[in-house]
C-alpha cells in the first residue's frame, strides 16, 4: 500500500524539493544523493554525487531536459561493488526502469539505494533547453505550470511525448506532482517500507491521494494516445526495405546511439569486436558480389541485431536520437519494434524486478505461430 | 576370479543400449549382440512416449567425456569405441564361471557384405521378392533384400534368407560385387567377466486369440501396428487411416489386456495401459474428430507421471474410458465397423460400432529365449521369462549374470532403463578394473599454431551414382581455385580400404591439413567415426564431408543445374568451414574420487555399498540416530517375501566395510563445486560442520508415509494403516483367528486433488496383508476398496491368489468414495457398489488405510543441492525415462522413494543404478571435455550472468576468487545457448564461432 | 528465343544435429526429392542459432533462411528449441514490423524420423520464396 505526505511549499515548488533532499542528506537518511545540478553558469543541469546538504541548493530534478539516463551512471557507481553508504538516487521514469532492466543484467545493484523517482512531464533535447533558459529566468517553473495546464509543448522530445509512464513504478518515494494542488505542497509517496520511514523521519505530515490517481491515468491516456498516432506516422516513414534504408542513409556507424542506450551494456560492442574485423579481400570480395559496397558497411545490420539484443527490454528514453549526430531516427525505430516485441511476451521493460528476462526464460506452451 | 574386463550384452534393444553404455562410459569394453541386423528393439518403432509425448533416446548418449560416443539420433545408430557391435550374432554355449566366461557366438551373414556394400540399394530395386517390413509391423512391404530399419546409417543391407528365392537378380546389379547368395556362419569366442541379458520380449501374437478377429477383420490392429501408422515414417507417412479403405476413422476402440491377465498369463504386461492412454491422446491431439474409447479392466498409472497424464487425456483431450474387459470383437462386413457388446458400470451390455480397433497386445518371452537361458543355464519362470533372485531385479540364478528389461517380465521404458543401470552397475563386480581410458591417459593436444590451413578435396564417383549425375570434372575445376586448396581428386570408392590409403597419401604429399570429401553416408562413418580414420592420422575435427549422394543426387533427380550449382556451394562451405577450424587443446578436469550418500534407507545403503566396492570411500549421512529408513518398518514384500534378513545382512555389511564413514544424525547443509569437484558441508549433532571433498553426490532421502486425516483414523482405535497393521500381526498383537472382518481402503491420500499421482506400492502391501490374514484364518471377510488394483507385472498373480482365496475386491469411484462411521462399538463401512449401484454396508472388526507415499522436505535439500522437485515434491530427474536416475546437475544421482513411490526392489534396483552412473565417474580420473565447448572472451564479459541462466548443465558459474564467468569444459555440451545469450560476443563456441560461421554464410554465396 | 530462366531462389538453412539435419539424412536415403535451393548448416540446436546468423544470411542476399529445430520439449538440450522459439518471434515481430520480409524467415519443427516432413518442408519453403521473388537485398549495396 502506498502511504502519502505533504512537502510545504512555502518557497516554491523547487525550493520545496531542495529542502526536502537537503533534509536527507541532514538527518543521515542518506549519506549522499544523485540528483540533476544546475551548472555554475546556469545553461544546463548535470547528475551529480551531492554528499553536503549546502550543495543541494543547486539541485534541479524538474528541469526539463534529460543529458543522460542516469540509469547508466548508477550502473556506473554499483557495477563493481554495490553502495557501502545510503544513496539517494533522483530519476524519471525512464530512468528507473531502465535501472530495474540493468539491475536484472547484473550491471547495477540496489543494495542501500534509496529510489527516489520524479513525476515527469517529459524533456526537451540539451539545446532546446539551454535555449528556454535563456530565454526566461524562471525556465523550470514556466514549463512546469505549462505542463499542468496540460498545454501541448512542441519542444518535448518525441519519446516524452509518446511516453505512457509518466510516473515512476517501483520507487521507494516518489515527487508526485501530478493531480496535485502545487499551491498546497507536493505529495511525497511512499511505495516501499523504506520510503514510509523516509516520511516517518523526516516527520512529515501525512496526506491523502487526492487527486492523483485520475490525473496520472489521464495523462498515460493521453500519451497512449499520442503513442499510437506517432508510431503509426512512424511506421509510414520508415517500414518497408527502401524507407528503411533512407531512414539509415545517414548512419555513419559510430555506434553513439548504443553509447547514449542505458541498457546497451556491452564492453565493447558486438560489432567492434575482432568478429567484425575482415580481411580485405572479404570487402573486395562482398563488393564484387554485388557490383559495390556502401562504407561503412553491415550499417542495417548492426540496428537490426541491436534492436535484436536490446529492444525487448527498450524503456523508450529516446536518448540513442539525441545521440545521433546525423538525426537518424533510431528511437522510432526502437520504439516502434520494441512496442510490438515486448507487446509478444507481455513485458513492460522495469515494471517488476520480479518478472523475468524474456530471454532466459520460456512457457512450455506459448507462441504457436513460430514454428510448426 | 575376474580375469576380464569386458562384458556381453546380450540383445541391443533400449536396455542392451543403456547397460552398454553406461559400462563403457565407465571405461569396460562391451560386445553388445543382436540377434537382428541393426539396434533398437521395439522403441526405434516408436516416435513419441508416456508421459509426456517426447522423443528423448539420445538423452542415453554420455554427458561426460561425450565426444567419445556418436552424436547423433540413436536410431540411426551407436557408435562408441567400448562398444562393439554384433548383428546377427546369438550365443550358442557359455563355458567357465562369474568373472570369466567363454562365451561361444554364432553369427550369420547377411549376405551383404558390408565392408564393400555402398549402401546405393541398387539390390532392393533389383529385387523381385516383396515381404513384409517387419520394422512396419506388416502394415508396410519392403524386399526380400533390404535395410532392415530405416533409420540406420550407414544403410545395412541384409537378405531375408527364408524369403529370398536365391533368383540372383540383386547380385549381377551390386556395382561392388557384395552379394553372396548363400548365408554364412561363422563363430567366435569372447572371454567376458559378466554377462547382461536384454533381450527384450516378444509382442503378444493376437492370433492365438481368435475373438478378437485380429488379421481376419482388416480394422483390428495392434497397438504396436498403430505406432507405426502414426510415425511419420511409418506405412502411412503418419497419416491415421484405417486397412479397409483407407479413411481416417472417426472411432476407434482400444481393447486392453490382450495377452495379459488371462489364464494362460497370469501377469499384467505393464506399460500397455500408458502405451494406449499415449497413442488415444496423440490420436486426439491430432484428430479431435476422431472418438477414441478406451475399456480396460484397472488403469494401470503406477509410474511417476503417469496419473497426471491420464487425467490430462481424459480430462483435456476428451478420451473416453470405459472399465469392461470386451469379450468378443464383431465385424459389420459391409461397412468393415467394428462391433463390440460393452457394458459400462451399472448398465446393460449395449452393442457398440466402432471404424477401428486396437488391440494392446502384451508383453511375452521372444520364442528363442527359453533356448538361451538354457544356454546359459539360468533359470525361467512360469511364463518363460527370466527368474531373478529376492530383492533383486536384475540377478539371475547364475552368478555373474544379469537381465534387465523385459527379458525379466514385462515392463516398460523407464524401468527397463533404470535396470539396465542397476545390470551394468552390478555386472561390474564381477570385472577386473578396466585399463586406463583413453580421456585419462591421452595427453592434452598442443594446438597448431597459426598453421595456414591448406585443403586437400577428395570427390567419390560412388561408382556410378555420383559421377553419372554430376559432372564431377567441373566440379573439380571450380572449387580447385578456391583459397587454399592445394589438392583436388576424384575416386571411385571413397569407403573402400583403397581409397582410405590414397587419402592418407595424399593429404601427406600435398601438405595437407584439413581434408573435405564429397562422398556419401558412408563416408561420415568411415571417417569421421572409423578409428582406423583416426589411426591413419586424419583426425575427425579436420575433416568435413559433403553428402552428395545423400544431400544432391539421390534427392534433385530431375534438376541437374541446381543440384550442380547446389553441389559446388556445399563444396565450397565444408571448404570454408574446415580452413576456419582451430583446434584449441581439449581440456582435462581432475576428478576427486570419493562419494557422499544423502539418507541411509536401504537406497542409500545400498548405493553406498555398491560404490564402496570399488574402493571408493564414500560418506553415508543420515538425519536420523540410525540406519534402515523407512525398512526398519516393512516386514516382508509380495514378491521376495521376509524382508528382516536383508536389513540385517545390508546393515552389517555397512557397519563393516572400512570404505564407508558413517555421519549418523548429520545433514547436509551446504555445497559448491561441481561433478567430480564437489565440497559439501555436514552440519553434525553437536552442531559443528564438516566440508567433504567428493566428486558424486548420491540422493536417498527417501520419502514419508501419507498420515491420514480421513475414515476416523486417529479417533478409532480399530481404524490403522496397512503398516500398522502389518507390524501389530508381524509382533503378534493383531491375531488374525479373533477376526472375522476386514476392510482396506486403498488409495488414502494418492491419486487425489493434492496428491495426483499413484503411490504404487499400496495395493501390493494390501494384497500381502490380505493374504497374511487368509493363511492365519482362512474364514476371515477380507473386503479390498480400490479404485484400481495396480498388481503390475507379476504381482498379478497374487491378486489372483487372494481372489481365489476369498479376498472380495470391491471399486469405489473418486466422488463416492467409502463412508467410515462408528456406531457405539461398531465399526460401519459404507459404500456404494458401482457394477449393481447398491448401497454396500460392511461391519469390519477393523479398517486398514492403505496410505500413499508423501515426499520429505526435498524442495529444501534441492535449494541446498541446485537441483530441482517436481509438482508433487518429489525429486526431479534429468529426463523422465533415459535419465532417471541423474540430474541436470551433472554428478548428483537419485534413487528411492526421493525420486517418486516405488517398491523395495525397485528402490534397490535404481540405487545400485545411481551408483554405477556414480561410480564411472568417480573411476575416471580426469574429465576429457568434448571440443565443442563455450568458452569466455573475459575482455569483453560484463557478467551479466545471461550465460549461467540458460545454461542447462551447470556448465557456467562465476568463478569466486576471480570473480571472472568461467566454463566447466568437462560439462559443457556445447548446445550454444550462452553464445545466444551472449549480446556481446564474450561467449564463443569453439567449432563454430561467430566468425567461423559467418564466412559459412558467405560461402554460400560465392 | 529461350525461355526467361525461373528464378532459383538461394535458402540457407540451419539444421539441427539432433533432428532435422537426421531427417535430412533420411529424406536422402529414401530418395525423396526435393528442390536443390537449400543450403544446409548444421548446428548443435536450433538454440545456438543467433538471430545474427539469421539477419548476417537474409542481409547478405538469401532469399529465404530457414531454421529446424526438434519439436518443443524434445530438445537434446532440455530446452533449446524453446528459447530458440522466443528468439525467433522477435526476430520476425521485427522484420514485420519493419517491413523487411519476415516471410523469408522460416521455423520448422522436424524430428529425426520425420524424413518425409522434411522434403516437404523444403517443397513449402521453396515454393514459398519463388512466390516472394529474389530478396532485393542480394544486390543491394546500400545496406
Amino acid at each position: 500500500m502506498e502511504r502519502y505526505a505533504t512537502l510545504p511549499v512555502e518557497n516554491g515548488v523547487l525550493g520545496a524539493i531542495r529542502q526536502f533532499l537537503a533534509g536527507l542528506l541532514e538527518k543521515k537518511l542518506v549519506d549522499a544523493l544523485l540528483v540533476p545540478l544546475e551548472l555554475p553558469t546556469g545553461e544546463n543541469v548535470v547528475p551529480t554525487i551531492v554528499s553536503r546538504p549546502e550543495q543541494v541548493q543547486r539541485a534541479n530534478p524538474l528541469a526539463p531536459v534529460l543529458p543522460v539516463n542516469a540509469a547508466r551512471l548508477v550502473s556506473r557507481v554499483t557495477l563493481v561493488s554495490s553502495s557501502p553508504e545510503r544513496l539517494g538516487v533522483v530519476l524519471r521514469s525512464c530512468e528507473l526502469r531502465a535501472l530495474v532492466e540493468l539491475v536484472k543484467l547484473k550491471q547495477a545493484s540496489l543494495d542501500k539505494l534509496l529510489l527516489i523517482g520524479i513525476d515527469c512531464f517529459g524533456t526537451y533535447s540539451v539545446n532546446d533547453y539551454e535555449k528556454s533558459v535563456k530565454e526566461s529566468a524562471s525556465s523550470t517553473e514556466d514549463f512546469l505550470n505549462r505542463a499542468r495546464e496540460g498545454k501541448e509543448d512542441p519542444l518535448l522530445r518525441k519519446a516524452c511525448q509518446i511516453c505512457e509512464y509518466p510516473v515512476p513504478m517501483g520507487a521507494d518515494l516518489t515527487i508526485g506532482l501530478l493531480g496535485v494542488d502545487l499551491a498546497k505542497g507536493i505529495l511525497l509517496v511512499a511505495g516501499t517500507p523504506e520510503g514510509e520511514k523516509v516520511i516517518e523521519e523526516m516527520g512529515l505530515e501525512e496526506a491523502k491521494a487526492g487527486e492523483r490517481q485520475p490525473a496520472v491515468e489521464k495523462l498515460t491516456a493521453e500519451r497512449a494516445r499520442k503513442r499510437e498516432e506517432v508510431l503509426k506516422q512512424v511506421q509510414e516513414e520508415v517500414k518497408g526495405l527502401d524507407k528503411m534504408m533512407a531512414t539509415l542513409a545517414t548512419c555513419i556507424n559510430c555506434h553513439n546511439c548504443k553509447t547514449a542506450c542505458p541498457l546497451c551494456y556491452c564492453k565493447e560492442c558486438f560489432f567492434d569486436s575482432p568478429v567484425f574485423e575482415f580481411e580485405a579481400e572479404k570487402y573486395l570480395g562482398w563488393a564484387k558480389r554485388k557490383g559495390a559496397l556502401r562504407m561503412p558497411n553491415d550499417t542495417l545490420l548492426f540496428h537490426l541485431t541491436r534492436l535484436n539484443h536490446m529492444v525487448v527490454a527498450c524503456v523508450g528514453c529516446g536518448l540513442c536520437t539525441e545521440a545521433c549526430p546525423n538525426d537518424v531516427p533510431v528511437f522510432d525505430i526502437f520504439r516502434l519494434v520494441g512496442y510490438e516485441v515486448q507487446k509478444v511476451f507481455d513485458y513492460v521493460p522495469g515494471r517488476s524486478l520480479d518478472e523475468e528476462l524474456p530471454l532466459t526464460t520460456f512457457r512450455e506452451e506459448e507462441l504457436p505461430n513460430i514454428g510448426v | 576370479m575376474a580375469k576380464s574386463e569386458a562384458v556381453l550384452v546380450i540383445g541391443a534393444g533400449v536396455a542392451g543400449i543403456k547397460a552398454s553404455l553406461d559400462l563403457a562410459e565407465a571405461g569396460y569394453t562391451v560386445y553388445l549382440c543382436e540377434r537382428k541386423p541393426s539396434i533398437g528393439g521395439a522403441v526405434v518403432q516408436m516416435d513419441r512416449w508416456f508421459p509426456d509425448n517426447h522423443c528423448s533416446l539420445c538423452q542415453m548418449l554420455p554427458t561426460l567425456n561425450r565426444d567419445l560416443s556418436s552424436q547423433f539420433c540413436l536410431r540411426r545408430g551407436l557408435v562408441h569405441p567400448g562398444v562393439e557391435l554384433l548383428f546377427n550374432t546369438e550365443v550358442t554355449g557359455l563355458q567357465g564361471e562369474a568373472g570369466d566366461f567363454r562365451a561361444e557366438l554364432s553369427t550369420r551373414s547377411t549376405g551383404v557384405d558390408a565392408s564393400l556394400c555402398i549402401g546405393c540399394g541398387l539390390c532392393t530395386e533389383a529385387c523381385p521378392v516383396e515381404v513384409e517390413s517387419q520394422f512396419d509391423e506388416g502394415l508396410g512391404r519392403k524386399k526380400a533384400i533390404d535395410v532392415p530399419n530405416p533409420y540406420a546409417s550407414p544403410r545395412r543391407y541384409a537378405i531375408d534368407w527364408e524369403k529370398c528365392t536365391r533368383c540372383g537378380e540383386c547380385v549381377g546389379k551390386c556395382p561392388t560385387q557384395a552379394i553372396q547368395l548363400e548365408p554364412k556362419e561363422s563363430t567366435m569366442q569372447l572371454q567376458v567377466g559378466a554377462i547382461i541379458l536384454s533381450t527384450g520380449f516378444e509382442e503378444f501374437d493376437p492370433r492365438m486369440a481368435t475373438q478378437y478377429g485380429y488379421r481376419r477383420y482388416p480394422n483390428v490392429i495392434t497397438s504396436i501396428e498403430l505406432e507405426r501408422i502414426l510415425s511419420p515414417g511409418g506405412p502411412s507417412g503418419g497419416e491415421l487411416v484405417r486397412s479397409s479403405d483407407g479413411k481416417t476413422p472417426a472411432s476407434i476402440a482400444f481393447l486392453q489386456c490382450i495377452g495379459s491377465r488371462d489364464r494362460g498369463r497370469d501377469y499384467c504386461s505393464s506399460a500397455c495401459c500408458m502405451f494406449a492412454v499415449k497413442e488415444a491422446a496423440l490420436i486426439r491431439k491430432t484428430w479431435p474428430d476422431t472418438d477414441v474409447h478406451i475399456f480396460f479392466m484397472d488403469l494401470r498409472t503406477f509410474g511417476k507421471g503417469y496419473y497426471r497424464y491420464y487425467e490430462h487425456a481424459r480430462d483435456e483431450l476428451g478420451v473416453h474410458f470405459t472399465r469392461c474387459r470386451v469379450p468378443v470383437v464383431k465385424e459389420d462386413p459391409q461397412t468393415h465397423n467394428i462391433m463390440l457388446t460393452v457394458a459400462a458400470d451399472g448398465g446393460l451390455p449395449v452393442r457398440r460400432q466402432f471404424e477401428m480397433a486396437v488391440l494392446s497386445v502384451g508383453q511375452t518371452p521372444a520364442p528363442e529365449f527359453g533356448e538361451l537361458c538354457q544356454v546359459l543355464g539360468v533359470e525361467t519362470n512360469r511364463w518363460g521369462f527370466c527368474q531373478t533372485r529376492p530383492f533383486s531385479l536384475t540377478e539371475t540364478s547364475q552368478d555373474g549374470i544379469y537381465v534387465c528389461g523385459s527379458a525379466a517380465g514385462p515392463k516398460d521404458i523407464t524401468d527397463t532403463v533404470v535396470e539396465a543401470g542397476a545390470a551394468a552397475g552390478e555386472a561390474t563386480r564381477w570385472l577386473s578394473s578396466p585399463p586406463a581410458r583413453p580421456a585419462a591417459e591421452k595427453p592434452a593436444e598442443t594446438p597448431s599454431e597459426e598453421e595456414a590451413p591448406q585443403v586437400v578435396v577428395f570427390l567419390c564417383g560412388c561408382g556410378d551414382e555420383i559421377a553419372s549425375a554430376l559432372d564431377l570434372e567441373s566440379v573439380a575445376g571450380y572449387i580447385g581455385q578456391l583459397p587454399g586448396m592445394v589438392h583436388v581428386e576424384q575416386v571411385p570408392y571413397l569407403c573402400s580400404d583403397e581409397a582410405l590409403e590414397a587419402v592418407a597419401k595424399g593429404a601427406k604429399e600435398h601438405k595437407g591439413n584439413r581434408l573435405v570429401l564429397g562422398g556419401c553416408g558412408l563416408c561420415v562413418n568411415k571417417y569421421i567415426n572409423d578409428k582406423f580414420a583416426t589411426e591413419a592420422g586424419l583426425m575427425p575435427e579436420k575433416i568435413r564431408v559433403v553428402n552428395l549422394r545423400e544431400d544432391v543426387v539421390w534427392v534433385h533427380r530431375d534438376q541437374p543445374d541446381a543440384a550442380l550449382a547446389k553441389t559446388r556451394s556445399l563444396l565450397n562451405m565444408a571448404i570454408e568451414d574446415a580452413r576456419q577450424q582451430d583446434y584449441p587443446p581439449v581440456s582435462l578436469t581432475a576428478v576427486t574420487p570419493g562419494a557422499l550418500v544423502i539418507g541411509g534407507g536401504i537406497a542409500g545403503m545400498t548405493a553406498a555399498l555398491s560404490i564402496a566396492r570399488h574402493d571408493i570411500e564414500v560418506h553415508l549421512v543420515e538425519k536420523s540416530p540410525e540406519l534402515g529408513g523407512n525398512l526398519k518398518d516393512l516386514y516382508s514384500t509380495l514378491e521376495s517375501g521376509d524382508t528382516r534378513p536383508l536389513l540385517k545382512d545390508t546393515l552389517e555389511q555397512v557397519s563393516s566395510n572400512s570404505n564407508i564413514h558413517l555421519h549418523l544424525e548429520s545433514e547436509v547443509v551446504a555445497t559448491s563445486g561441481y561433478a567430480g569437484d564437489f565440497r559439501v558441508s555436514i552440519k553434525k549433532k553437536d552442531d559443528t560442520t564438516d566440508v567433504l571433498e567428493v566428486g558424486a553426490v548420491i540422493v536417498a532421502t527417501g520419502g514419508d508415509e501419507y498420515r491420514p486425516e480421513e475414515y476416523l483414523y486417529g479417533q478409532s482405535q480399530k481404524v490403522l494403516t496397512q503398516r500398522e497393521l502389518e507390524k501389530r500381526l508381524a509382533s503378534g498383537e493383531i491375531d488374525p483367528s479373533g477376526l472375522s472382518s476386514v476392510v482396506m481402503i486403498q488409495c488414502v491420500g494418492s491419486r487425489e486433488k493434492d496428491r495426483p499421482y499413484c503411490s504404487r506400492v499400496c495395493c501390493s502391501e494390501a494384497i500381502k496383508n490380505a493374504l497374511k490374514l487368509k493363511e492365519v484364518n482362512p474364514g476371515i471377510e477380507v473386503a479390498v476398496l480400490h479404485r484400481d488394483v495396480m498388481s503390475y507385472g507379476f504381482k498379478e498373480q497374487y491378486y489372483t491368489l487372494a481372489r481365489e482365496k476369498g479376498v472380495q475386491f470391491i471399486r469405489y469411484g473418486l466422488d463416492s468414495k467409502p463412508e467410515v462411521k462408528e456406531e457405539g462399538e461398531r465399526l460401519i463401512t459404507e459404500l456404494i457398489e458401482p457394477v449393481l449401484g447398491g448401497k454396500l454396508v460392511l461391519e469390519p472388526d477393523l479398517v486398514v488405510l492403505s496410505t500413499g507415499i508423501i515426499p520429505n522436505d526435498n524442495p529444501a535439500l534441492a535449494g541446498i543441492l541446485e537441483v530441482e522437485t517436481d509438482e508433487d515434491g518429489f525429486f526431479r530427474e534429468a529426463e523422465e525415462k533415459f535419465r532417471s536416475t541423474d540430474f541436470l546437475r551433472e554428478g548428483i544421482y537419485v534413487c528411492g522413494l526421493a525420486q517418486s513411490p516405488r517398491g523395495i526392489e525397485e528402490t534397490i534396483a535404481q540405487a545400485q543404478a545411481a551408483a554405477g552412473r556414480a561410480v564411472s565417474l568417480l573411476t575416471s580420473k580426469h574429465l576429457k571435455a568434448g571440443r565443442m565447448v563455450s568458452e569466455v572472451v573475459q575482455r569483453l564479459c560484463r557478467k551479466c550472468e545471461m550465460c549461467i541462466t540458460v545454461c542447462p548443465y551447470d556448465a557456467r558459474a562465476r568463478d569466486e576468487e576471480t570473480n571472472e564467468i568461467v566454463v566447466r569444459e568437462a560439462l559443457c555440451q556445447g548446445c550454444g545457448a550462452c553464445v545466444v545469450a551472449c549480446p556481446s560476443g564474450a561467449a564463443k563456441m569453439r567449432g563454430f564461432r561467430d566468425k567461423q560461421v559467418f564466412s559459412l554464410i558467405d560461402a554460400v554465396f560465392q | 528465343m529461350a525461355e526467361e530462366k525461373e528464378f532459383q531462389p538461394v535458402i540457407v538453412g540451419f539444421f539441427c544435429n539432433w533432428c532435422t539435419a537426421t531427417a535430412a539424412d533420411l529424406a536422402g536415403t529414401l530418395r525423396m526429392q526435393y528442390p536443390a535451393n537449400i543450403r544446409p548448416i548444421r548446428t548443435m540446436c536450433s538454440g545456438s542459432v543467433d538471430p545474427v546468423y539469421v539477419l548476417r544470411a537474409l542481409l547478405g542476399g538469401a532469399d529465404g533462411v530457414i531454421v529446424g529445430g526438434c519439436t518443443p520439449g524434445d530438445c537434446h538440450y532440455v530446452s533449446g528449441n524453446y528459447k530458440a522459439r522466443r528468439r525467433m518471434a522477435i526476430l520476425k515481430t521485427m522484420l514485420k514490423t519493419l517491413g523487411i520480409e519476415d516471410d523469408r524467415v522460416w521455423i520448422r519443427w522436424i524430428s529425426a524420423a520425420e524424413g518425409a516432413k522434411f522434403a516437404r518442408t523444403m517443397r513449402e519453403v521453396t515454393e514459398s520464396i519463388k512466390k516472394l521473388g529474389p530478396n532485393p537485398l542480394r544486390e543491394d549495396w546500400s545496406i
